[in-house]
Parts: C-alpha cells; sequence; structure tokens
C-alpha cells in the first residue's frame, strides 16, 4: 500500500503546498486579526478549502482530456479576458474592476493556468519544432496574447509573470540559447526605452552582445538585432506619442519609488519589520511592525514581512526553504514525465511560482522594484490561491502519471 | 517534436535547478543581510522608532482679479485630529463635551477614520473655534491618540461676494472619494462649484508627509531620520483672473440696493474675459469657507429664493427684443433687405385671424429706425420675408442653442426653436407661421442665458468674433514661477462687416438718439450702444432685458443684464448697464446713483445672518 501511495500520490508536492496555505493563513490572520479588514482570514479559510477540492480534480484530470480542452480554454480565456478590459472601461472610476481581487484580477489568475496548458499542447505536437521561425513565432503569440489583454487592464505585475513562464518553457522545450536570447534581447530594448537615450544605448550594447555571443549564425543574429532596435525605437514613438497622463502613468509603473506616499515608505516599512524579526522572531501576533504599523499592503503584496517579523530568520528561511522545495519537484516532476505536454506544462507552472516568489519576496526585501505581484499560497486573494492550487493539482497530476507517454 | 534532442534533457533540468538554487540564495542571503547582519539597528528602528506618515496640507492657491487685487485668501483652520487604534473609549465623553459634539456623531466619525485607517491621525471636528482648540490641548495628556492639524479655509477679502463666479468647497462626497482616492481622504475639501470645482487639479496643491517615529505603543516620539524622508506640501496655483473685482462688487450693489433678481454679465469684446458676473440672490461665500454644517447646506438647497441657482449662466428666458438683431442681420446677411426698404408701421399687425400689437405707431421705418425704436410691426414682417430656416440659423450662428465654454462651470445651451423642433413639439404641419411672429420679437420657445446675451452683445462689439468667456486669464505655478496662459477658442459668427455696421448703427440709436428705447443707458462722455427687451412672462411680471456696450468706436465692455419680473427692459435693465459701464471705463460713477426701486424684503439675507 505504500509502494502505491508513493508511486502514485505526489505526497511532497501535496505537502508542500500544505505547508505553504498555512503559513499563509498564519499570516493573514496576524496582519488582520485587529484591523479593520476582520472576516478576511475567515474567507481566506473557505477559499483555501475551494482550493483543495479544485486541486483535487485538478490532480484526477485524465491527462489526454487536459490536452484536448487546452486549447479550446484558452481561447474562451481570451474572450473573457477580453470582455473584462471592454466592459472595465466602460465602467471606468469604479474601480472594484481593478482592484485586487476584484474581477479584473480574477480571470487574469486562471488565465495562467489556461496558457500555460495551451503552450504545453502546442510545443508537444509532434510536428512543432522550435527552430521553425513559424512554429515559434505561435508559441510566443500565444503567451503575448493574454499578456497584452492584461497589460491594458493594467496589469504590469501579471504580464511580467506571463513573460517570465515563456522562458523557462521554450528553454525546457529545446529552444536554442540564440532564440532566447534573441527574446530576451527585444524586451531589455522595449523596456530600456522608457529609461532615456543612455540607458537604452546601454541596454542595446548589452543585447547585442548576448546575440554575438549565442550567434549560430551572423545573418540571424543582424536580424534579432535589428529586430531588438526596431522594437526599442517603436515603443518609444509610440511612448511620445502618448496623452500626458498615460505617460505618467507608465512611469510610474516603472519607477514606484517617485511616488511620494506609496511604495517607498513601503518598503521601508517592510524592510524594517523583516529585519526586526531578528533570528528567531517576536513570536506570534507580537511583530510591532505587523500590528502597529501601517503598510496598505501587509496582507497581499506585503505578507511576507508577517513571518520575517513574527518568526524570525528561522521561520523566514524555512519558507524559502518549502518554496525552494516545491520548485526543485516541479522541475523534477518535468524531466522525468514521459508526456511531453504534461512536462513542458510542469515547467510552466514552476516557471509562475518562481517568479511569483522572487519578484514578492525580493520587492519585500528591498532588492527589486516594486512590483505588485501576490506570494504564492501565502497572499490574501481568493483567485490566485484557487488558481495556484489548481497547479499544484496539475503537479500531483502529471506526476501520477509520468510514466504515461 | 521533430527537434527535440534538447527537450527536457538532463543538461537543460541542471541549469534551471540552478536558476532555483540561485534565487533561494540571493533571497537566503538577503534574509540573513537583514536578519542578522542588521538586525541591531532595524530592531532598535522598529522597538522604538515605527515609522509613520503624517499628511501635510497644501496651501491652496490663491486668486487675484484683473488688477493684482486679492480676491480670494487662504487663514488657518484647525482640525481636531483621533488615531482610532489608540484612542481609548471611555475618553469619549470628555472629548465629546469638549468638541461640543454629541456623542453618536462622535462614534460614527471614530468608525469612518478606522475605515480609512485606524493607526493614521484622522479629523473628527473641522475648523474649531482657538478657544475650543486651546481647551483640547490643556487636556492632551490624557486624551490619548488625539492631535489637532492646521488647515486652511478661504477667506474673502474683496468688497464683492461673487459667489457664482468664485464658487465654494464642500467636503468630498463618497462617490467622488470613491473615484478619487489615490489623492483625497475623508473629509476634505473639494471645490463643488464655479472656480474652486473647475480649478481644483490647480488649486489645491500637492500634499506633503511628514514621516515621524512613533515608540511601540504607536505614540509619536519624534521626526523621522531628521526629516530627511519628508516631502514637503506644494502650494496650490494662484489664478488670476480676468474679473474686475471692483466691477464686480458695484454690480451687486447695483442689484442689491435695487432688490433685483436677476444677473449681470459683463464681458471684454477683446478676448472674452469676464470683467463681472452677478447673480442675484446669492450668498456670502464666507459660509461655505472652511466646513459647510449640514443644515446650512439644506437652508440654501430648499431657500425658494434658489441662492445657489447660477441665474446668469443657468437661467433660459426668452430675449425679447434684445433679440431682434439676429432677425435683422440674417435678412441684411442674405440680401433680403437692404437699408432702403421701409415698412409702415401702423401700431399693430394683422395676420390670419389675430392682431399683433406695438407699442407705439413709428410711421414709417427702415432696419436702423426699427432697431432704434425696437418697431415690432417692421420685424413681424421681416420674418415672413427671411423665413423660419434663415432665422434659426442666425441665432446660431450669434452662439445661441450652444453652451459658451465658460470655465466657471454649469451653463445652459438654452434654446433656439428650428422647424425640427416645433415639428417634434407641436407635430408636422401643426405649428403656422404665426409662431413666427413672437420669435421675431424674440418671445415664444427662444431661451437664451445671460450669459449667452453677452456674448452676443461681444460679438456686436467686436464686430463679429464670439470669443469663449473666461474668469481666468493666468494660471500661476508658484514652484515653477511660470504664468500658463488660459487659452479660449474663437470663432466668427459669418456675418458681413457691412450688416454688422448697420445693426451697430442701431444699437447705438438705442442709446444716444431721442426715439431710442435705450436713452437711460447713457453715459455721460462716453457713446456707447444697445438694445432693450421686455421678456413676456406668462407666470408674472415682464423679465427686464439690456445688452450693449460702449465706448462705440472701440468698445471695451460688452454687457448683459436681466432682471426677473421687474417690468420694462429700458427703464429697469437699461440704467443699470450704463451705470456698470460707466464704472468700468472710469474707475468711478460721475454722477449722483439714481434712487433705488421700492424694496422687496430680502429673505435670504435673513437667513444668512441667522445661521452666521
Amino acid at each position: 500500500m505504500t509502494n502505491y501511495l508513493k508511486e502514485y500520490f505526489d505526497y511532497k508536492a501535496f505537502l508542500l503546498c500544505l505547508a505553504l496555505v498555512a503559513v499563509g493563513l498564519l499570516s493573514v490572520y496576524s496582519a488582520t486579526f485587529d484591523v479593520g479588514a476582520a472576516g478576511a482570514f475567515e474567507k481566506q479559510v473557505v477559499w483555501a478549502g475551494v482550493g483543495l477540492l479544485s486541486m483535487l480534480i485538478a490532480a484526477l484530470f485524465p491527462i489526454r482530456a487536459l490536452q484536448r480542452i487546452a486549447f479550446p480554454t484558452y481561447i474562451v480565456t481570451l474572450g473573457i479576458l477580453l470582455v473584462v478590459l471592454v466592459v472595465g472601461k466602460t465602467i471606468s472610476g469604479s474601480k472594484s474592476w481593478f482592484g485586487v481581487g476584484g474581477l479584473g484580477g480574477q480571470p487574469s489568475e486562471f488565465a495562467k493556468v489556461a496558457t500555460i496548458l495551451a503552450l504545453a499542447a502546442f510545443l508537444a505536437r509532434t510536428t512543432t519544432s522550435l527552430s521553425n521561425v513559424k512554429h515559434l513565432l505561435i508559441a510566443i503569440g500565444i503567451v503575448v496574447a493574454p499578456m497584452i489583454l492584461i497589460l491594458a487592464q493594467p496589469d504590469l505585475g501579471t504580464t511580467v509573470v506571463f513573460f517570465a513562464m515563456l522562458l523557462p518553457v521554450l528553454y525546457w522545450a529545446g529552444a536554442s540559447n540564440f532564440i532566447l536570447a534573441a527574446i530576451i534581447a527585444a524586451v531589455l530594448s522595449a523596456a530600456a526605452a522608457l529609461f532615456g537615450t543612455l540607458t537604452f544605448l546601454i541596454t542595446l550594447v548589452i543585447a547585442g552582445a548576448l546575440l554575438y555571443l549565442t550567434r549560430q549564425n551572423r545573418f540571424a543574429a543582424a536580424v534579432a538585432f535589428a529586430l531588438t532596435l526596431a522594437i526599442g525605437l517603436s515603443v518609444q514613438a509610440v511612448y511620445e506619442r502618448l496623452p500626458a497622463y498615460q505617460q505618467k502613468r507608465i512611469s510610474s509603473f516603472l519607477n514606484p519609488e517617485l511616488d511620494p506616499k506609496g511604495a517607498g515608505y513601503n518598503v521601508l516599512q517592510s524592510k524594517v519589520a523583516i529585519g526586526s524579526g531578528g533570528f528567531f522572531g517576536k513570536g506570534y501576533l507580537q511583530g510591532t511592525q505587523t500590528q502597529l504599523n501601517f503598510i496598505p499592503e501587509q496582507w497581499t503584496d506585503f505578507i511576507f514581512c508577517v513571518p520575517g517579523e513574527e518568526f524570525g530568520f528561522l521561520g523566514a528561511s524555512i519558507v524559502l526553504t518549502l518554496f525552494a522545495g516545491l520548485l526543485l519537484h516541479g522541475i523534477k516532476v518535468a524531466y522525468l514525465s514521459k508526456n511531453r505536454f504534461a512536462s513542458a506544462a510542469a515547467i510552466g507552472v514552476t516557471g509562475i511560482f518562481a517568479i511569483h516568489m522572487l519578484i514578492n519576496i525580493g520587492m519585500s526585501m528591498g532588492l527589486l522594484p516594486v512590483i505588485g505581484i501576490p506570494l504564492p499560497f501565502v497572499s490574501y486573494g481568493g483567485s490566485a490561491l484557487i488558481a495556484n492550487m489548481v497547479m499544484v493539482g496539475l503537479l500531483m497530476n502529471f506526476y501520477a502519471n509520468r510514466k504515461e507517454h | 517534436m521533430i527537434y527535440d534532442e534538447h527537450f527536457g534533457s538532463p543538461q537543460r533540468r541542471r541549469v534551471l535547478t540552478a536558476a532555483v538554487l540561485v534565487i533561494f540564495g540571493v533571497l537566503l542571503l538577503r534574509l540573513y543581510q537583514l536578519q542578522l547582519l542588521y538586525h541591531g539597528e532595524l530592531d532598535k528602528k522598529s522597538e522604538e522608532n515605527s515609522v509613520r506618515a503624517l499628511i501635510r496640507e497644501p496651501i491652496r492657491g490663491y486668486m487675484f482679479d484683473r488688477n493684482g487685487e486679492l480676491v480670494v485668501d487662504v487663514g488657518p483652520a484647525y482640525a481636531i485630529t483621533l488615531i482610532p487604534f489608540e484612542f481609548d473609549k471611555p475618553g469619549g465623553g470628555l472629548l465629546s463635551s469638549l468638541l461640543k459634539m454629541d456623542s453618536l456623531t462622535l462614534e460614527e466619525r471614530i468608525a469612518r477614520g478606522r475605515i480609512y485607517s485606524p493607526f493614521l491621525p484622522s479629523r473628527i471636528k473641522r475648523d474649531v473655534d482657538i478657544r475650543t482648540l486651546a481647551t483640547i490641548e490643556e487636556y492632551l495628556p490624557i486624551l490619548r491618540g488625539i492631535s489637532y492639524e492646521i488647515e486652511s479655509k478661504r477667506v474673502y477679502p474683496a468688497r464683492a461676494f461673487a459667489t457664482h463666479l468664485l464658487g465654494y468647497r464642500r467636503e468630498i462626497s463618497d462617490a467622488q472619494l470613491a473615484q478619487f482616492s489615490d489623492y483625497y481622504r475623508q473629509g476634505d475639501l473639494v471645490g463643488i462649484a464655479g472656480l474652486e470645482a473647475r480649478y481644483e487639479p490647480y488649486l489645491r496643491g500637492e500634499k506633503g508627509y511628514e514621516f515621524v517615529s512613533v515608540n511601540a505603543r504607536g505614540q509619536i516620539i519624534g521626526s523621522f531620520e531628521d526629516g530627511k524622508r519628508d516631502v514637503p506640501a506644494r502650494e496650490g496655483c494662484d489664478l488670476l483672473l480676468n474679473v474686475d473685482i471692483g466691477l464686480q462688487a458695484f454690480a451687486e450693489s447695483l442689484m442689491t440696493r435695487n432688490a433685483y433678481t436677476g444677473a449681470i454679465v459683463a464681458l471684454d469684446p477683446s478676448d472674452g474675459g469676464i470683467l463681472a458676473l452677478v447673480s442675484k440672490p446669492d450668498f456670502d461665500p464666507s459660509i461655505l469657507s472652511g466646513v459647510t454644517p449640514a443644515e446650512l447646506w439644506s437652508q440654501l438647497q430648499s431657500d425658494t429664493a434658489k441662492p445657489l441657482f447660477n441665474r446668469a449662466t443657468l437661467t433660459r428666458y426668452p430675449p425679447g427684443s434684445t433679440f431682434k438683431m439676429v432677425l435683422a442681420a440674417a435678412a441684411l446677411q442674405e440680401g433680403i433687405i437692404d437699408e432702403q426698404y421701409r415698412i409702415r408701421c401702423t401700431g399693430a399687425y394683422r395676420f390670419g385671424d389675430r392682431t399683433f400689437k406695438d407699442l407705439h405707431v413709428h410711421g414709417s421705418v427702415n432696419i436702423i429706425e426699427a432697431i432704434q425704436k425696437s418697431c415690432n410691426v417692421f420685424f413681424y414682417q421681416l420674418i415672413l420675408k427671411v423665413g423660419f430656416e434663415k432665422w434659426t440659423e442666425c441665432g446660431r450662428r450669434f452662439g445661441f442653442g450652444r453652451i459658451t465654454g465658460i470655465d466657471t462651470g454649469e451653463e445652459t445651451a438654452g434654446l433656439i426653436p428650428s422647424t425640427a423642433y416645433y415639428d417634434s413639439r407641436y407635430g408636422k404641419g401643426k405649428w403656422t407661421q404665426g409662431n413666427l411672429l413672437s420669435l421675431a420679437i424674440g418671445q415664444g420657445e427662444v431661451g437664451v442665458s445671460p450669459l449667452q446675451m453677452a456674448r452676443y452683445a461681444m460679438a456686436l462689439a467686436n464686430g463679429g468674433t464670439l470669443h469663449q468667456p473666461q474668469a481666468v486669464r493666468f494660471i500661476r505655478n508658484k514652484r515653477t514661477n511660470k504664468l500658463e496662459e488660459v487659452s479660449h477658442d474663437s470663432s466668427s459668427v459669418g456675418i458681413f462687416p457691412e450688416v454688422i455696421a448697420l445693426l451697430r448703427e442701431g444699437m447705438r440709436r438705442v442709446v444716444q438718439e431721442p426715439g431710442g428705447t435705450g436713452g437711460l443707458a447713457r453715459i455721460p462722455g462716453t457713446i456707447s450702444a444697445g438694445k432693450t427687451g421686455t421678456a413676456e412672462n406668462p407666470h408674472g411680471e415682464d423679465h427686464a432685458w439690456y445688452v450693449g456696450f460702449a465706448p462705440f468706436d472701440n468698445p471695451k465692455i460688452a454687457i448683459a443684464v436681466m432682471l426677473e419680473n421687474s417690468g420694462f427692459g429700458g427703464s429697469k435693465a437699461a440704467p443699470l448697464a450704463g451705470l456698470v459701464m460707466e464704472k468700468y471705463l472710469y474707475g468711478q460713477l460721475r454722477r449722483a446713483l439714481p434712487r433705488p426701486a421700492p424694496t422687496k424684503p430680502d429673505a435670504l439675507k435673513a437667513i444668512t445672518q441667522a445661521v452666521r
């Protein structure tokens, strides 16, 4: 019986996920129990229950069927994102459509899952080859389409997540270093174009070097470099033509520290909270920063402060280890899977978790710019929690069926 | 997969595993650095010095008139603040007695503050007097979580009210707060009328933030990092107005003195700058300078004299004979008549089975004399020659039926009837040319605002240009010390100069020649031009109108006067227009003021005085 369990039940993914959800519930409770956000903990518990159920369904869903419905689901998801965008625009001013946990946030969480599955299904087709430019562009397009719809919402954080998911999946599916370098170069140049001429030039030099080092033939490298330059220049041209208020919106996205009351202050508070935790932490519900201070996104984007302050280095490094364990396990599942669809999808899921963890925790500790994305399993928010647990369910599913072709 | 030798290869697994380990390592290192290396420093900060951001209110922009006189000033107002998290419930009784607030209201305000943030001060009472502030200060040691903020409130040094022009502020509504929560917070005052509303984003400035250290109990113990991170509040921009506040005050006093209800709008014909904009009855804007008590507001709203209603821009009355230049312009522009064309006025005009009367028997008149003497019979016959469409079109050319784009807020587009309008109102074929005869003399459905009439007077004064009326000329940014000119639209009415010259000659005679209806508008020493009007009012006394401009050759001021239920334009509105224009042109009156009209009791004055 135990052998049978070990063979088909991915207890590692299951337990790691449960442990992280538990950390989340503890943290949300601590951050909210005496603040105006009463009821947040109870809601999170309910969502965790729904998530558990969804996780089991995802774990038991036949892979073949999953693969078959991947594209139709993806198309429907795109439709929903479009509706949210259009309806959200006509009801502008009613912020609930855009706010955290609002309807605007919800579809994009599930769009992550749908996009991973569609990309994996495409890469698993026997005729797909990433050295074929057309196929490569389709693969990129599958990710870029929802990304654009989400960027327009506007939700920069989720957009970054989509892009970060694409790279490891393409790499896993056999894309050459040159292809990866070309994609990175294009995105770098598009982003750098908004930071002034000097930054743009330096980025071009870096992009050129990347392409040169990974080149397979000179012509392709030259074309890729020309594209990189063209993308950067056109982004710049479009940006300059935007009305001032839209420019401001973009620049505050890119450089949130400029916002006087916002990000800089939060990061400072967050660093003090984590640092003051010391080795053992201040004890559960004893964190003075968590309990007394004003960190507006304390139970969403800055949730990592809570374990950081109350459980100290000991607790926080355990949280980091849980995440690292889950990520390494995800890669292992991908490696063991004989089914290419499952394998690529497992890397996609792992990539999503990795980028969320890196950006969120990095931001809380002042390592990375403030981009508002939640910490998987831990941050308050129903749709993200359920979507993340579904993704763990998928990992469990892929593990159980790893020997199937 | 055609190309699959690398798909999920062991080497690629190693690279991804390495990437995860690097991420893990970097985060762990940073954690180590923050929690173990910097722990002492950060822990000290946290134990003794947690940081809190306090909002520093900016100083709202001032307003100056065209001569640089300060019109809207800023003075201090004291607000009592409370931090819900720190406030002890037992202190509530003492606090409510000190603030003279019932405990229910107090509790409700604390609850609202808690929703905003339990840890930040919320204002629970605004604009308290100095004595209350002093008592509160004495009790501060036993009232935890209580403090005060200095805010600014409006002060009006000028002699004029100019209520509808300058506007006023109220506490932000929940709906606005939901929409603009990124800047405003509960209890902030926002402009809701006039210039205060339209220029709110310029006037308000930017809030500043002061970071203070608080101890573990949340009490403020000093500034954080010597204020290095503080963001100072940015003062709002000043508005430099086209308005002549002395003229405004004088025009208001004329209205008050005669207890008139109505409006006066005076424009600079060269650019549409608003020299004065009076709507009576109004009220002293300083009663709304700080926080407006709800009872005062509802009193203003329910007052039957409608003091909140801007009569200068929102009323829609028939213009009466002041509209005759529209028809005259249409006829001359289209070449339907010329100045030689004459009609014999017998004092009445029979059309169908109805007789349309005139006030006098004018004899043989041409177009100029018809304007001068305001001969109805001439215009009855003229509109039948010109036709409905041409009349409508010419009215639209002078800007009727559409808004002016004034920057003081709400205005009506008015109504200029057209065949389409009559078809939809009465049904196709169910209205007759008889309806047109009323329109010819500015009666019937045509509806105009005093502002539109002033714009019309401006176009006649300057030879045919409609400028967008603007109260603000410049916005002064005090940080960059730059003056930004407020741009305005201008368009031509598209009427030949010779035609306008004829209309102007008619209007000159109205005032300057014997037999003109507007002699009472005469300004000693200056030639002026204008047109009187009396709008029939089925509900009571007629409304008096006057439009005009001066000096005739080089107009410096164009004016429209509308007096509700006061009688003839020539006897009531014209003298006021003359006085206002004289005051503007000479800086003072060089004659005694005429005796005021018999007064009615001023109900509103009683109210506002009772409240103050």
